[in-house]
């Protein structure tokens, strides 16, 4: 019998649903038409990648320079600014879903007595943790938002979760296993609604409040961004010829390549990432749940109505877990009662929990600690292949009993 | 990429390679499970006394030391730039280099011509030729001089010093001679791992062992030879004996090689025996006879003469000696057609139940004395021409002594010019006499033919040296 293979990007893709009636899982890097990270159709954005901060004209300096009428050179030498002072970051997101991962977030709230310096030692645990590829400290009714993509989830409950839950000033740590990755650092993903894929979302109100709140960017900084986070195939994203002359690649078939993967196939997507640390804003966070008599139907319904707001810059969607969907904005620069009056306005949500962030440990792998001079550092924290369950226990802090190295 | 013959400037410049002033490693990860990482950390770790620069555009320090964006802005001069990133950054490194002046350049990157990119591999080949910077790599471990603590690449063992050469294709087989070198004592001057070998090809790096003075033997593993040429004239243009591996015969054995070091065998094997023989390399056939026969080479004199004289304490060994020397092609003769009166002075050493033969068997409750006896008798002996000793222990043998024993004789006769090959078969004992042996110059092994290996190829060696 020959193997089907629903391959990515195509038909096949879709005839999965009309031959099963559960949804597709995957298998670690295996899935038809998912290619590895060094593979050569992803040569255009590591080549990116790898030159991008001395040599920022691997962007599509000429596009920005006819939509804002400033010359190429100061375009370079803005975004060599920008990229130096650590305001910035190229990475890409990956749907891990397609990958053959889980995407686990999970929720952190510490003892109400807790001391400072015993939330700061698991917040430095956190940050040193290579389980661990995204993370939040937050301030308010939880203490941190984490994940970490998984092939096995009892790699990352033997890894992770227990190590925090054991430790003594934790109160609850509650799994977010993520449904749809919907918009991150304000760049819509593939589980966005299909037209609104790779749009790059800010509100009107939110630009001009950054925009006088501080001295680091100024308006056509924030066009220069803008205007690369908002093209509408990434085959605009970059100069070819630029990644061509600096790696010898072909240019034509970089363009390609990457044209296939993230316009097509929609399970990569590369991006600048705005370090909202670095620019002294908190990110405010919503962790909302609904009533569990609330249909599958209608959560999309609320999240699809949800990324409507450019006011968000990350929308995640949650199943099987005591919460359904976080979503947060900069408590700097937007009008916060707003958002939560219309949260509020949705008769499915049971309660919302808030809390700000001013600090973000790592993105996707990629290390954000500058002090530690460790920006930019990316760990593969997947456990594809790996048993982490006879690994030995790490303590995550002050631990609340003793023997724990044992599992 | 071919080379018709050895190209001066490369061999010239090979000795920024295994003794640079200063190393940028480009690549250098903040992060201690990272390969770029563990580049700095060897050259820290062994003890490299030259200047290191870290080349990393996110990092401003690594490993502790200041961390520079890219070549270009390193102030200093750089002898040897070490490429440690991914494929598609290495042309743009190699224009840095060029415009840095730097005088070698090793890349450690994979994915070149093994995975179809041979273009690419070719032009950064030309491009590099055109500027005259020798290039070593790519797909490749790395490289290291022990003499000097320099161990540069993502190499776990600095070996032990001695007197081989080591340049290997492969990588994981370089880490293997260097894993047995610390565990065996299985000395080397210097060590190269040549991977795709996309420039700097294998006669350069003879041509230049030829000069070294730390250098006795050189030993090379290949996976394919495409300048057969410069090969011959590197072989024959050096007063050193070279052994070559050379793997790929089979069938399978091919494809194997090309998608490991992108190399490519067109001709059947016996090609390969024919230009040994005119390069007067000697071809081994497995790992272990590589190393065995290199060391010897390395160590001892070649053997002038087909006389040579086992003295054991175990006839067992000296049979599986002797069956072993017939089927190389070189039998033992009996001690009377070697030296008629060599029998009688000898068995003033054994007891009256041993062996005059050849193998000599002076039993296995030989004293230390009547091994250095039987020592003495066949090296003053004008008509020997080299000696195999066997320990074979028994409750009564006093291992430790008797190795002394061999070191004295050794040392002493060194001036005669005739080879000394021991064999240690046994225990603990044993291993630990092999080490001592071995860091005395005397090449010693654990079995019996792996010994005779060892001399039939140093009688090779002497009859080519005839030629």
């Amino acid at each position: 019998m020959t193997e089907k293979q629903y391959l990515l990007g195509t038909d096949e893709q879709q005839q999965w649903m009309r031959e099963y009636t559960f949804a597709p899982r995957g298998n670690g890097f295996k899935e038809p038409g998912v290619l590895g990270m060094d593979a050569k159709e992803f040569s255009a954005f590591n080549v990116a990648k790898s030159f991008y901060q001395v040599h920022p004209e691997v962007f599509n300096l000429k596009l920005v320079a006819e939509k804002t009428g400033v010359a190429e050179s100061e375009i370079a030498a803005r975004l060599k600014r920008m990229i130096d002072r650590r305001l910035i970051m190229f990475v890409k997101n990956s749907s891990v879903s397609a990958l053959g991962f889980g995407l686990y977030y999970w929720i952190v709230k510490m003892k109400k007595d807790c001391p400072p310096q015993a939330k700061a030692q698991l917040a430095e645990w956190i940050q040193n943790k290579d389980e661990i590829c995204t993370g939040y400290l937050t301030e308010g009714d939880f203490d941190f938002f984490c994940g970490n993509h998984m092939r096995v989830l009892d790699n990352l409950l033997c890894g992770v979760i227990e190590p925090i839950r054991r430790n003594r000033w934790v109160e609850s740590i509650h799994l977010c296993p993520i449904r749809r990755d919907v918009r991150e650092s304000h760049v819509n993903l593939w589980d966005a609604p299909k037209a609104d894929y790779r749009r790059y979302l800010w509100s009107d109100a939110q630009k001009t409040n950054f925009l006088n709140s501080q001295n680091e960017m100024d308006a056509t900084d924030f066009a220069i961004i803008d205007i690369l986070n908002n093209v509408t195939s990434i085959e605009d994203f970059f100069d070819y010829e630029v990644l061509g002359q600096l790696s010898g690649l072909d240019p034509a078939a970089m363009k390609k390549d990457l044209g296939w993967i993230v316009d097509h196939q929609r399970y990569v997507v590369p991006m600048f990432y705005f370090n909202y640390q670095a620019l002294g804003l908190n990110m405010h966070c919503y962790l909302i749940r609904l009533f569990q008599n609330v249909t599958s139907c209608r959560k999309e319904q609320i999240v699809d109505e949800l990324s409507q707001y450019p006011e968000f810059n990350n929308i995640f969607e949650f199943s099987d877990g005591i919460y359904d969907i976080l979503v947060s904005a900069y408590a700097q620069l937007t009008d916060l009662d707003a958002l939560r009056t219309m949260l509020d306005g949705y008769a499915e949500i049971e309660e919302v929990w808030e809390a700000d962030s001013p600090r973000q440990f790592r993105r996707w792998t990629a290390r954000l600690d500058k002090d530690a001079d460790m920006w930019e550092e990316c760990i593969f924290t997947d456990d594809f292949l790996q048993d982490r369950t006879s690994w030995p226990i790490e303590p995550a802090g002050e631990w609340q009993e003793k023997g724990g190295e044992e599992r | 990429m071919k080379t018709n013959a050895i190209r001066g400037y490369v061999v010239d410049r090979l000795q920024y390679a295994l003794n640079p002033s200063s190393v940028a490693v480009i690549g250098a990860s903040r992060c201690p499970g990272k390969v770029g990482h563990k580049v700095i950390d060897g050259l820290q770790k062994w003890g490299y006394q030259g200047k290191i620069y870290p080349v990393n555009p996110r990092a401003e320090k690594v490993a502790g030391l200041k961390a520079y964006p890219t070549l270009r802005e390193i102030e200093e001069p750089v002898d040897l730039a070490f490429i440690a990133v991914p494929a598609h950054l290495v042309k743009s490194i190699l224009e840095d280099c060029v415009a840095k002046e730097v005088k070698i350049v090793v890349i450690a990157t994979s994915a070149f011509k093994e995975i179809g990119r041979g273009e690419l591999q070719d032009e950064l080949t030309e491009y590099c030729r055109a500027n005259e910077l020798p290039l070593i790599g790519p797909n490749l471990v790395g490289m290291g001089s022990p003499a000097l603590n320099f161990n540069c690449g993502f190499i776990p063992y600095l070996p032990t010093l001695g007197p081989v050469a080591m340049i290997s294709q492969s990588g994981a087989n370089l880490l293997a001679a260097l894993g047995t070198s610390q565990k065996d004592h299985y000395g080397m001057s210097f060590f190269v791992g040549l991977g795709n070998k996309a420039d700097v090809d294998f006669s350069e790096f003879i041509a230049y062992a030829g000069k070294d003075d730390n250098t006795k033997c050189i030993a090379v593993y290949m996976e394919g030879l495409d300048s057969p040429e410069a090969f011959i004239e590197a072989c024959q243009s050096v007063a050193k004996p070279v052994v070559a591996i050379k793997v790929g015969r089979s069938p399978i054995g091919v494809k194997a090689a090309f998608a490991h070091t992108a190399s490519e065998n067109v001709r059947d094997d016996a090609y390969y025996d024919e230009v040994f023989a005119q390069a007067g390399a000697l071809r081994a056939t497995t790992w272990q006879e590589f190393l065995d026969v290199s060391l010897a080479l390395g160590t001892q004199p070649a053997l002038r003469g087909e006389n040579v004289v086992m003295i054991t304490n175990g006839g067992g060994s000296g049979l599986l000696s002797c069956d072993h020397f017939d089927r190389c092609g070189l039998p033992l003769k009996e001690l009377k057609e070697i030296s008629p009166s060599l029998a009688g002075r000898i068995r003033a050493y054994m007891p009256m139940f041993g062996s005059p033969l050849n193998p000599v068997d002076i039993s296995g409750t030989a004293s230390p004395t009547q091994y250095k006896g039987a020592f003495m008798q066949a090296m003053r002996d004008p008509a020997v021409d080299g000696i195999l000793g066997s320990i074979c222990p028994t409750a009564v043998t006093n291992v430790d002594a008797v190795v002394d024993v061999v070191i004295e004789v050794h040392d002493r006769y060194r001036r005669l010019g005739k080879p000394f090959i021991m064999e240690c078969q046994g225990g603990e004992e044993c291993q630990r006499a092999i080490m001592k042996l071995r860091d005395h110059g005397i090449p010693a092994y654990p079995t019996a033919e792996q010994a005779v290996n060892a001399m039939v190829a140093l009688y090779r060696y002497g009859q080519m040296q005839k030629k």
